[in-house]
């Protein structure tokens, strides 16, 4: 069941997919309130579809890769949905709807019926460690979502050209308070997420550190980030310069979160 | 329904002429009921702007309109007749709908005309001479009208150079609340940049200007503060908005020192408008993060490129108006035909009970049964006989020639008209 449901997901996130690129190809936003309400249809049933696994696993349903991804797309949806609800960006969707449908035709692709949970992450922290960083990541999502915006209606202004963005984005300020919200969000997040990492670690092993390469990547995209948290609260930067170190934290996010799961190493997930 | 149209407008009559046929507010009651007085004319409503002054009324014919409306002003009909237009029916319907949408406006797009048409329509509601004729037309028109203004981007940019300040002001900082602006130079120009961007919520208005008293005098319009021009520098840093028109023939802010007011400004972005010939701000000032400077071309390629925009969108919203006529039309039509149909069946049911009654007297005395069946026969074949014309009269009541269809059925059926 949990399976059918994930693919109807799907089915309905293609609506959304289905949107942005109508919308930017014709230059012209399209039926966007369709695709909103197909977002949301999708949501509940990825989220019931989860729930499923879960209940089939009685187990935090965060043990295979398609799960993993699967998990990624529902927060990101519900993350633009928050937004939505606040900040009632339309043009947001253009850049998450596709990523949301590509997790989650990731999910349906790497699917495996096998529901035996690999010892190494059989244990409680799970259930603290794993919902931490993914919520931290879909946060950080919308602050790179945000950030990119910025950029890009920053140039539309600085070069006096003004195309389709120009007319559809948010102003700067709200790009801007978007993704330093959400950046304060994310932040503490991913931040207890790798302390009950680090805690799992040692509970499991008796060292705070693995050597595992997903880890050492986690590590570093932390400090990009804190190096953002600090230029943003002590010397006061903004715009232009913080979103170049957004996005720069969201490529590390995304290397270590798919990088990991390529290059081995204890959160691979493969026996 | 026949409605009819005569009016004039800046694209058929130079002001002269306009302002010779347009209507006091205060006379409009009075107008508009000696107008329904006419002969002919059942319903109508006079909409008057510096624009257009069109008399739409529910009539067959508009003689009686355009007569109206040159005895009314006392000039000779000859005299402007060449500049009337004069519409029926469908037209009419179409170019209501056009002129509320503000397609058919000077400045394409513009606001105003929605508001005016409503209130010429509330005037003529209060004198009581429109009806349900005229008041669907204008229910429709309404609609579309916001549906044009929402749905096409006719009305999305601005189109002068005052207004594109202040939507570029709105897409730097979003909301203007609280923002603060200053005015170097006390010109005309800056003044009305001032004044969009006071009513967009801007709160606190500085002034400065070589000649203090200038700059006290516009900072009261305003509400706001003067500053000496010597002091320039010890307040720039706190507006988030500068518009600059000085007479000056160097610049007044250099890149040097607009990096030093974005570093009091710790950041926060600053929108400078340099609309002075030859420029106040130097224009490398832009390359500096989070400073936007445009001057008085950028401002203008802005307007031409939203004018350029207006009319592409245009064109959707005249197809989506076109969409709405055909909608508007249709609905009508199968309106016009019940009444049709309605009449068609008194008309036979009548036929039917007279046949009984003249024939009673050569029928042998009935128990009740037979007369319940007598009448179950004769209606039962009336409805036979019917079904067919009715269900091809709402059938070609869509039709472009619909109408004609009715005659022909009323015809051919003997139905009165009543």
């Amino acid at each position: 069941m949990h399976v059918v449901l994930l693919r109807v997901a799907l089915a309905f996130y293609s609506v959304g997919l289905l949107h942005a690129v109508v919308s930017v190809l014709s230059r012209k936003y399209t039926f966007f309130r369709a695709s909103l309400y197909a977002v949301v249809a999708g949501f509940v049933c990825q989220a019931i579809s989860i729930i499923l696994r879960a209940s089939e696993l009685n187990y935090m349903p965060l043990t295979q890769r398609y799960e993993a991804f699967s998990f990624f797309a529902v927060l990101g949806a519900m993350g633009y949905l928050i937004a939505y609800a606040r900040y009632r960006i339309t043009t947001l969707s253009i850049f998450v709807f596709p990523v949301i449908f590509i997790l989650t035709f990731i999910a349906n692709v790497a699917y495996d019926p096998s529901s035996s949970i690999p010892p190494v992450i059989q244990s409680n922290w799970i259930y603290v460690h794993t919902p931490l960083i993914f919520l931290g990541y879909a946060a950080l999502f919308i602050c790179f979502a945000g950030s990119t915006m910025y950029l890009i209606q920053e140039r539309e202004l600085k070069s006096k050209h003004h195309s389709l963005f120009y007319y559809r984005l948010p102003s700067l300020e709200i790009c801007d308070d978007l993704s330093y919200r959400s950046l304060a969000i994310g932040f503490p997040l991913i931040t207890l997420g790798i302390v009950s990492g680090a805690l799992w670690a040692q509970s499991a092993w008796g060292t705070l550190w693995g050597a595992d390469l997903k880890i050492l990547l986690s590590f570093f995209t932390w400090l990009i980030y804190l190096l953002l948290i600090h230029y943003r609260f002590i010397a006061g930067w903004r715009g232009k310069r913080a979103a170049y170190l957004a996005i720069a934290g969201f490529v590390s996010v995304l290397v270590s979160f798919l990088g990991a799961n390529y290059f081995g190493g204890l959160h691979s997930f493969t026996q | 329904m026949q409605l009819a149209l005569v009016g004039l407008s800046h694209k058929t009559a130079p002001v002269e002429v306009r302002e010779r046929l347009a209507f006091e507010n205060g006379d409009m009651s009075d107008a508009l009921r000696s107008l329904v007085s006419r002969d002919g004319i059942s319903e109508a409503m006079i909409l008057s702007t510096c624009n257009r002054v069109e008399v739409l009324v529910e009539a067959s014919d508009e003689a009686p309109a355009r007569d109206f409306l040159s005895s009314y002003h006392r000039v000779p009909s000859e005299s402007i007749v060449k500049h009337l237009y004069t519409l029926r029916n469908n037209d009419v319907i179409r170019h209501v709908f056009r002129v509320a949408s503000s397609l058919d406006s000077m400045i394409v797009g513009e606001p105003q005309i929605l508001g005016q048409i409503k209130e010429a329509y509330r005037v003529a509601q209060d004198a009581g001479t429109v009806g349900v004729h005229i008041g669907s037309v204008m229910d429709r028109a309404f609609v579309v009208a916001k549906k044009v203004r929402t749905e096409t981007g006719i009305a999305r940019s601005a189109v002068s150079v005052s207004f594109a300040a202040v939507e570029l002001a709105r897409k730097i900082f979003g909301n203007l609340q609280g923002k603060s602006v200053m005015i170097i130079g006390a010109s005309k120009m800056g003044e009305l940049s001032a004044k969009h961007l006071k009513r967009a919520g801007v709160s606190t208005v500085l002034v400065t200007n070589r000649t203090f008293e200038r700059a006290v005098e516009m900072a009261q319009v305003f509400d706001g503060a003067a500053v000496p021009f010597e002091h320039l520098n010890d307040h720039i840093d706190r507006a988030d908005i500068v518009i600059s028109s000085t007479g000056a023939s160097h610049f007044v802010i250099t890149k040097l020192q607009a990096e030093s007011i974005i570093r009091q400004r710790k950041n926060r972005p600053i929108f400078f408008i340099d609309i002075a010939v030859p420029r106040d701000i130097d224009p490398a000032v832009n390359k500096i993060d989070n400073v936007f400077l445009y001057d008085i071309d950028d401002l203008q390629q802005v307007v031409d490129e939203n004018i350029k925009e207006r009319m592409s969108e245009a064109v959707r919203a005249e197809a989506l108006v076109d969409d709405e006529v055909r909608a508007f039309r249709s609905k009508l039509r199968s309106r016009e035909v019940v009444p049709t149909i309605v009449e068609l069946r008194e008309t036979l049911e009548k036929l039917r009970r007279d046949e009984i009654e003249r024939n009673r007297k050569h029928l042998a005395p009935m128990n009740p049964e037979q007369r319940e069946a007598l009448e179950r026969i004769t209606q039962s074949m009336i409805n036979k006989i019917l079904h067919h014309p009715i269900m091809q009269l709402k059938d070609m009541a869509h039709q472009h020639d619909g109408p004609e269809y009715i005659k022909f059925v009323r015809k051919i059926f003997n139905v009165k008209d009543r």
